[in-house]
């Protein structure tokens, strides 16, 4: 069944030429109206996403990938279009959101499971299976302070994975660990695909794209330009 | 306030008390004397103004150690509150730009926190009655509901701080100069009664000099609640939070693009 329908989605930004940041400078300008630059970040896109499909996204830098991701995520609204999404969405835009570093390991994994959507109880029960995925459990009590920036993110991702993701949304998270952990993942990624989770990923590693994703889309400039096959779609990606 | 967004809410519940409970440690987690000084702030507070006023005032007030206390403890409730809701939004781009969750969490939780270091300053308060043997009567039972209403009323004017903060930067310099002139606007050090009757007509409006008013007249005077001020704070109390929640679910759409 289809999970994801999008229509004629749009999204424009406008981006002041000078930027009024406070009550002040807006009612000294009001006689002078503020002179605005649109810029279209997606451009009547329309695709469609089936139940248990890993669909990836290709495409440069600024060409849209994040901003349809936050969309589906409902984090910034459509300028125009419809999105229907008939599952819930868990979005991996950056892992670790809501990290203290004043905190221990566990006490985050608390803080950042319940944002992700875990019940307390989850936590309690699956707090040593995370540890233990991270290779951290000897950290268990040590502040996040003294973690580096490679465990913070295999903490995350591990507490992250805990929930159990309907549809999953990844911008480019995994660039950030080492081969070990990258692989770890894409593993657990393997792993959703069997229990049926939708999953759309972003990433510029081409061969990831290749060996994981049912189905590819690839956009320019806000652009859908192409979805189908993903060896094809990567082969015209390479060839632009 | 639609009934899904309640909905949503509820479901959303141990987040908005784990956002709470965290930032109410982290509060406290680097200062020497801890969960102390929440007890202490209040008193230095009521001992300088004690010390200047008590000459003045004593004489129309009765009890005026613990009016001036009680005061204090409200209205800073008010003003910690606001405060801290202000920079909710602002101060955690990354909660609202990465992770999506209803935004009024946020300041619903900031609200919480500051409520909870008041409850800590309450015990002083507590101390002060049992030490000056003040007898409460049955009325101070609608206390619950008065501090609920407080609430409401900082819940409200919180939400349309914190939104218009994300937009406006200079929204907490407004905001500080609008706290110092309603601290004399508010029967915190002295009594309404001092002022002259038109003024008074007219500071009487002011929701948190009525809320002020309830709460001592039910813990200190053991007098039933006044009707008329009862009904105006819930009015207000529903008006405030309607307007913040209007304010604050126009503005919302926007936050993630403009920090």
């Amino acid at each position: 069944m289809t999970v994801i329908e999008i229509e004629h989605l749009s999204k424009e930004f406008q981006i002041p030429h000078e930027k009024r940041n406070t009550l002040f400078e807006t009612l000294t300008g009001v006689l002078r109206p503020a002179s605005y630059e649109t810029f279209f970040a997606l451009k009547d896109i329309s695709f469609s996403v089936e139940e248990g499909e890993m669909l990836g996204i290709i495409g440069q830098n600024g060409s849209g990938k994040s901003t349809l991701l936050k969309i589906l995520s409902r984090i910034i609204v459509p300028t125009c279009g419809t999105v229907r999404v008939k599952r819930q969405v868990t979005p991996f835009l950056e892992l670790g959101v809501g990290f203290n570093r004043d905190f221990t390991a566990a006490e985050n994994i608390r803080i950042y499971g319940i944002i992700m959507g875990l019940t307390p109880r989850e936590i309690d029960e699956k707090t040593d299976e995370i540890l233990e995925f991270a290779g951290m459990e000897r950290f268990r009590d040590t502040k996040l302070r003294n973690f580096s920036s490679g465990m913070q993110v295999r903490l995350a991702f591990s507490t992250a994975i805990q929930t159990k993701p309907e549809i999953l949304l990844l911008d480019e998270v995994l660039a950030v660990g080492d081969m070990d952990f990258q692989r770890k993942c894409l593993d657990v990624l393997e792993r959703f695909k069997k229990e049926g989770v939708t999953i759309i990923f972003v990433s510029h590693e081409l061969d990831d794209i290749a060996e994981h994703c049912t189905r590819a889309m690839l956009l320019d400039h806000g652009k859908l330009v192409m979805i189908g096959e993903t060896r094809d779609v990567i082969a015209r990606y390479e060839s632009a | 306030m639609s009934f899904q967004h309640i909905r949503e809410l509820v479901k959303y519940r141990n987040l908005i008390w784990v956002l709470a409970w965290v930032e109410f440690k982290q509060r406290y987690k680097n200062s020497i004397l801890g969960y102390f000084w929440s007890l202490l702030e209040p008193l230095f507070m009521f001992a300088i103004l004690y010390l200047v006023f008590s000459s003045i005032i004593p004489a129309q007030v009765e009890y005026y150690p613990l009016f001036l206390l009680q005061g204090i403890i409200m209205w800073s409730f008010f003003t910690r509150s606001t405060t801290a809701s202000l920079v909710a939004i602002s101060d955690k781009p990354q909660m609202v730009k990465k992770v999506y969750f209803p935004r009024d969490i946020l300041v619903i939780s900031g609200c919480i926190t500051t409520l909870l270091m008041s409850f800590f300053e309450s015990i002083v308060f507590l101390a002060f009655l049992l030490y000056f043997r003040i007898p409460l009567s049955m009325n101070a039972l609608y206390i619950p509901v008065i501090i609920f209403l407080f609430f409401v009323i900082v819940l409200g004017t919180s939400l349309i701080l914190s939104a218009l903060n994300v937009f406006y930067r200079d929204i907490r310099y407004i905001w500080a100069l609008v706290l110092q002139v309603g601290f004399f606007a508010t029967p915190v050090i002295y009594p309404l009664s001092i002022f002259p009757p038109q003024l008074l007509q007219i500071l009487s409006y002011n929701p948190l000099a009525q809320v002020i008013f309830l709460a001592r007249d039910v813990t200190l005077y053991s007098r039933a609640p006044n009707i008329s001020s009862f009904l105006f704070v819930i009015v207000m109390a529903g008006v405030i939070l309607g307007i913040g929640y209007a304010v604050f679910m126009r503005l919302e759409p926007r936050f993630a693009e403009e920090l």
